[in-house]
């Protein structure tokens, strides 16, 4: 069994007026980790690694240079 | 925690913030703009994160909030004016399940985003019931019984309400098989 498989079967029980067949919830956890995941094995955009490395290095200039230290 | 470890944090979570933002604002371009957004503030606000807790729940609570606060306005006019990503995104994997994956996510992008987001958070970025409650700053009760009416919701949706439904004559369902059937091989 899946982990959404799984994760989804805690959720019923007490309160199931409408419960969905296991094979189809799991059906429904599968095409979710689906379109997840494709996002997520994504190329990540550069501009997200500049801006952190931008902020990284501000923090390092306020913090490490009270004196005129640059090169 | 220092500035280097804080950022190398923020960068493993960047990809689950994309896919994040995505299902929430249903546009690839929104959801960028959005994680942006959110690293700025992360960034910012980076005393208030308390290390030994979760950094993923701590962003998707900076997102969502952004997201609510200043994009969802934004989110209906991008769709309406370019559709939604799940129509013009490319994906990775195959062509043949790029299909099926379409057709899966015109149907979550019909779902209420309150059902919307808690779906995608328990089902799909390994957040627990708990963490998800907090994130949305309800009882985990609300957030059980928010996941079972947006997969009731899905399954009608998607025509996969029964189990007949799931025999092999049935397009749509036998689609979201396969999609299935692909990712748990891998």
């Amino acid at each position: 069994m899946s982990d959404a498989g799984t994760a989804m079967d805690d959720s019923d029980g007490s309160e199931s007026e409408l419960m969905l067949d296991p094979k189809v919830q799991e059906s429904i956890g599968r095409s979710l980790k689906a379109h997840y995941d494709d996002i997520v094995n994504s190329p990540v955009p550069d501009k997200f690694l500049v801006l952190l490395a931008q902020l990284e290095a501000t923090e390092h200039r306020a913090v490490g240079a009270p004196s005129d230290e640059r090169n | 925690m220092s500035a280097t470890e804080f950022k190398d944090g923020l960068i493993k979570e960047i990809p689950n913030l994309r896919a994040f933002a995505a299902s929430l604002s249903g546009s690839m371009q929104l959801a960028d703009d959005l994680v942006q957004d959110t690293l700025l503030k992360a960034w910012g606000n980076s005393e208030k994160f308390e290390p030994g807790t979760s950094l993923r729940a701590w962003l998707f609570t900076i997102l969502r909030n952004t997201y609510y606060s200043l994009y969802r306005k934004r989110g209906r006019e991008v769709q309406d004016s370019e559709g939604t990503y799940a129509e013009r995104m490319a994906t990775h994997g195959n062509q043949e399940s790029h299909l099926d994956l379409a057709d899966f996510r015109k149907a979550l992008a019909k779902l209420p985003e309150e059902q919307r987001e808690v779906l995608i958070m328990v089902g799909a970025t390994g957040l627990s019931y708990e963490e998800t409650a907090e994130i949305c700053g309800v009882a985990i009760g609300t957030i059980k019984s928010r996941v079972n009416r947006a997969r009731t919701k899905l399954a009608e949706l998607l025509s996969i309400g029964s189990l007949d439904d799931l025999g092999p004559d049935r397009k749509s369902a036998a689609a979201m098989q396969r999609v299935g059937s692909e990712i748990v091989g891998l």
